[in-house]
C-alpha cells in the first residue's frame, strides 16, 4: 500500500499539470464561488461568479481527465482523493452540465426574477446552493473513501432539496419533502451496505484496518471477501443507491422532484446526479462481481433494469405534465444503463459508460428547451401547448431535436448506445431480456412522440396558444437561453456520427476499471 | 473481556431499545424529543463502551460528538424551531396505525432483527460488541422507519428520520469499531444539516398548507 502511493506521487509530481493540486483546486472553485455569492449579495455578481466557477472547474476537470487517458491513476493526500477513468468519466458530465447549467441559469432566473416570481434573496440562495450543489457531488467520484462518498452523496440530497424548494409553492415543498424523506432513508440504506463491505474487507484483510473503506483495496482484494455477507451488502447498497438513482421501485420521489425544481435544476439532477449514484452501484458492482461471480449482480441489474423501463414506460404514456414525463425518461434511462451493466461483457459495459454520456447530454438540452417553452406558454401542461415551432422557432427545433434524440432515434447519440446494449444483450445470450428492452423502448417512443409532435407543430385551437400565435411575435427568450441548448444539441448530433479518440479511450480505460482490471 | 464490560454491553443495548419504545408510545412532539434526547444519551454511552473495551482513542471523541449534537444540539433545535407551531399541529391525533398496534408491531420488528441478523450474517464470526449492538441497530432501523409510515405528522417523520440515523450510527460503530473519525464527523454533520433542512421545510410546509399532516400532500401526480 505504502509503496504504490509513493509510486504514484511521483508520477504525479513529474506530470506537468499537477494533478494533485487540481482535484484539490476543482473542489475549492466552486466553495469559493459559494462564499463569493453569499458575501456579496449582489445579483449580477452572482451570475458572474456562478459561470466563471463553472468554467473553471470545467477546465480544471479536462485536465485531470488528460492526465487520467495519459495512463494513470490519479491520487492526492495519501490516496484520500482518488480518480481513475471511470470517476473521471462521471466527472465530465458534472462539469460540462454544470456549466451549460451555470450559462442557461442567468437567463431562466432573470425571467423568473422580473416576472416576480423570486426575489433578490432567493436569487441568492440559488446561485449559493448551485455552487454548493456541484461542489458535493464533485466529491462523489474523487472520494476514494466509500464512507466519505456516501457522506457526498447525503449532502447533494440536502442542497438540493434546497433547491427544488425555492419557489415555496405548494407543490414544491410537497415534492422536497418527499425527496428529502424517501432519499434520506435511501441512503441510510446504502450506508448500511458500505459498513457491511468494509467490514467484510477488514476480516477479510486485517493489515488494511486503517483504510478499510477504501475502494483501492477493496478492489484489489475483492475475490477475498466472504461471499454471504458481500451478498446482503450489494443488495443493500443497490437498494441504498438505486433509490437515489431513480431505479423503480425506489423512483417515487422522483418525477415529483424533477418536475417541480427550476428548470437548470431539474437539467443537473437528471443529468448529473443520477449519474453519482450509478457511479457509486458500479463501484460496488465491481466488488460484488469480483467476490460473488457477475451472474448475482449482473441478474439484479438486469431486473431492475426492466422494471424501471416498464415503470417508466407505462408512467411516460399517461403523463400530462412536461417535465414530469421527461422526469420518467430519466427513469427509462437509468433502467437502460442499468440492463447494460447487467448485459455486461465489454460492449455491455461500454454502451453503459456511452449511455450516462448521451443521456447527460440529451436530457438537460430537453430540460432547457421545456424551461423556456415553459415560461412562454406560461405551463408545463403538455395539451395546452401547440405549435411551439411557429411561436419559438429555434427553440422548437431543438426540443425536437432532442425529443427525437432521447427516444433514441438514429443518426442521434442515444441511439447508438442503445443500440450496443442491445446488441451485448443479444449476444450474451439475454434474448429474453433484451426482447423486452426493445418492446419497452418501442413503447416509450410512442408514448413521448404522441406528445412531442402535437406540442412543436400542432395547431393552437383554444388558450394561451392560440393568443401566442395571434400575436405572431417569434421570441425564443433571448441568445442566453438559446446558446446552452445549442451547444448541447450540437454534441446530440456530433456523438451520433463520431467519436473523439480521447473520449473512446476514456470509456475503454473505464471499462477496465469495471471489468475489474487492476488499478495502476 | 470481563463480565462488568459485557453486563454493560448488554445494559446499554437493553437501554437503547427502552429508549426506541418511547418514542413509539408517545403522542406528543415535545414526548418524542425527550424520549429521542435519551435515546442518544444512552447511544453515546455505549460508544464509549465501545471505545473502552477496544481502546481506540477516537471512539470516545466520536461519544462525545455524539452526546453534544444528538443530546443537545438536535433536541434543542428542533424544540425551537416548532415554537412558532400551534400545539395541535404537533400533536399525533389520528396515526395510521394505532399506539397499542404499534407497540405490539414494534416488538415483533425486535424480534425480526435478532432472526435477521442471526440469518444473514451467519457465515461471519461476530465479536461480543457486534452480538450485542448489531440486532439492536437493526431495530432502530425498523422501528424509526415504521413510526415514518405509522405516523402522520410530519414532525414525527423526522423523528423517525433521526432514530434510523441513530441505528445507523450504532451499525457503524459496533461492526467497524469507529474506522474513521472523519466519516463519523461527516455522518453527523449531515444528520445535523439535514435537521435544519427539514426544520426550514416544516415552517414553509405549516405556513403555506396550514398542517402538518403529511396525508395532505397528495397534490403531485400524474392523472
Amino acid at each position: 500500500m505504502m509503496m504504490s502511493g509513493f509510486y504514484v506521487d511521483y508520477v504525479l509530481g513529474a506530470l506537468p499539470s499537477g494533478s494533485g493540486t487540481l482535484m484539490l483546486t476543482v473542489l475549492l472553485t466552486p466553495a469559493a464561488a459559494a462564499a463569493f455569492v453569499a458575501v456579496t449579495r449582489r445579483k449580477r455578481l452572482a451570475e458572474a461568479a456562478t459561470l466563471l466557477s463553472a468554467l473553471l472547474v470545467a477546465m480544471q476537470v479536462a485536465g485531470l481527465v488528460a492526465g487520467v487517458i495519459a495512463g494513470t491513476r490519479l491520487s492526492a493526500f495519501g490516496d484520500f482523493l482518488s480518480l481513475d477513468a471511470l470517476g473521471a468519466l462521471v466527472m465530465i458530465p458534472i462539469a460540462g452540465v454544470g456549466f451549460v447549467a451555470a450559462l442557461y441559469s442567468i437567463n431562466y432566473m432573470g425571467r423568473q426574477y422580473e416576472r416576480g416570481i423570486v426575489d433578490d434573496r432567493h436569487i441568492i440562495r440559488y446561485y449559493a446552493g448551485f455552487n454548493v450543489f456541484v461542489l458535493t457531488m464533485m466529491v462523489v467520484p474523487l472520494a476514494n473513501n466509500t464512507g466519505l462518498m456516501w457522506v457526498a452523496i447525503e449532502a447533494t440530497t440536502l442542497v438540493s432539496v434546497l433547491l427544488i424548494m425555492l419557489y415555496t409553492t405548494e407543490g414544491a415543498i410537497e415534492a422536497a419533502w418527499k425527496y428529502l424523506i424517501v432519499a434520506t432513508v435511501g441512503l441510510s440504506l446504502a450506508l448500511f451496505g458500505i459498513v457491511l463491505f468494509s467490514y467484510a474487507y477488514s476480516t477479510a484483510s486485517p493489515s488494511a484496518a486503517g483504510s478499510a473503506m477504501n475502494w483501492t483495496g477493496m478492489d484489489a482484494d475483492a475475490k477475498m471477501l466472504d461471499p454471504a455477507i458481500v451478498k446482503v451488502a450489494f443488495v443493500f447498497v443497490l437498494v441504498g443507491l438505486g433509490t437515489k438513482a431513480g431505479i423503480a421501485p425506489m423512483h417515487t420521489w422522483l418525477p415529483d422532484a424533477h418536475g417541480e425544481a427550476p428548470s437548470p435544476v431539474s437539467a443537473l439532477l437528471s443529468g448529473v446526479l443520477l449519474n453519482c449514484a450509478i457511479y457509486g452501484v458500479l463501484r460496488f458492482n465491481i466488488i460484488a462481481s469480483g467476490a460473488l461471480g457477475p451472474s448475482f449482480p449482473s441478474e439484479l441489474m438486469i431486473g431492475l433494469g426492466l422494471l424501471s423501463m416498464g415503470i417508466a414506460a407505462a408512467s411516460v404514456c399517461f403523463a400530462k405534465d412536461m417535465k414530469r414525463m421527461l422526469a420518467y425518461s430519466s427513469v427509462e434511462h437509468m433502467g437502460i444503463i442499468s440492463l447494460a451493466v447487467g448485459f455486461g461483457g465489454f460492449v455491455g459495459l461500454f454502451a453503459a459508460l456511452f449511455h450516462i454520456i448521451n443521456h447527460a447530454i440529451a436530457k438537460p438540452l430537453m430540460f432547457f428547451a421545456s424551461g423556456t417553452v415553459s415560461q412562454r406558454f406560461g405551463t408545463k401542461t403538455m395539451s395546452e401547448i401547440r405549435g411551439i415551432i411557429k411561436v419559438m422557432p429555434i427553440t422548437g427545433a431543438l426540443l425536437l431535436v432532442g425529443g427525437l434524440a432521447i427516444v433514441g432515434m438514429p443518426p442521434f447519440n442515444v441511439f447508438v448506445s442503445e443500440f450496443l446494449a442491445l446488441a451485448s444483450g443479444f449476444a450474451g445470450g439475454q434474448v429474453l431480456a433484451a426482447s423486452a428492452m426493445i418492446l419497452l423502448l418501442v413503447l416509450v417512443f410512442a408514448g413521448f412522440i404522441r406528445q412531442l409532435v402535437p406540442m412543436v407543430f400542432g395547431r393552437p385551437e383554444s388558450g394561451k396558444s392560440a393568443q401566442l400565435e395571434g400575436t405572431e411575435r417569434k421570441d425564443d427568450m433571448g441568445a442566453l437561453a438559446i446558446l446552452p441548448m445549442v451547444i448541447l444539441a450540437a454534441l446530440v448530433v456530433i456523438l451520433g456520427f463520431y467519436m473523439p479518440q480521447p473520449l473512446q479511450t476514456l470509456i475503454r480505460e473505464a471499462v477496465r476499471v469495471v471489468q475489474g482490471a487492476p488499478s495502476s | 473481556m470481563t463480565t462488568l464490560l459485557t453486563d454493560l454491553i448488554t445494559l446499554s443495548a437493553a437501554g437503547l431499545l427502552v429508549a426506541t419504545f418511547g418514542v413509539v408510545v408517545r403522542r406528543s412532539f415535545t414526548g418524542w424529543v425527550s424520549a429521542y434526547r435519551y435515546q442518544s444519551v444512552v447511544l453515546a454511552a455505549s460508544t464509549a463502551v465501545v471505545g473502552y473495551s477496544t481502546g481506540f482513542w477516537d471512539i470516545y471523541a466520536a461519544a462525545v460528538l455524539t452526546f453534544v449534537v444528538k443530546a443537545e444540539v438536535i433536541p434543542r433545535l428542533l424544540v425551537r424551531v416548532t415554537l412558532g407551531v400551534e400545539g395541535d399541529l404537533k400533536m399525533e391525533a389520528n396515526p395510521y396505525v394505532s399506539i397499542r398496534l404499534s407497540v405490539l408491531i414494534s416488538a415483533l420488528l425486535v424480534a425480526l432483527s435478532y432472526g435477521l441478523v442471526g440469518q444473514l450474517l451467519a457465515s461471519a464470526k461476530l465479536d461480543v460488541l457486534a452480538q450485542a449492538y448489531l440486532p439492536v441497530s437493526v431495530s432502530l432501523f425498523f422501528i424509526g422507519l415504521f413510526a415514518m409510515v405509522s405516523r402522520r405528522t410530519a414532525l414525527n417523520q423526522v423523528v423517525g428520520l433521526l432514530i434510523i440515523e441513530n441505528g445507523l450510527f450504532l451499525f457503524t460503530t459496533a461492526l467497524t469499531h469507529g474506522v474513521s473519525l472523519i466519516i463519523e464527523v461527516g455522518i453527523l454533520a449531515d444528520a445535523l444539516v439535514g435537521v435544519v433542512i427539514s426544520a426550514i421545510l416544516l415552517t414553509r410546509m405549516s405556513q403555506t398548507f396550514d398542517t402538518m399532516d403529511t396525508g395532505s400532500l397528495e397534490k403531485l401526480k400524474d392523472d
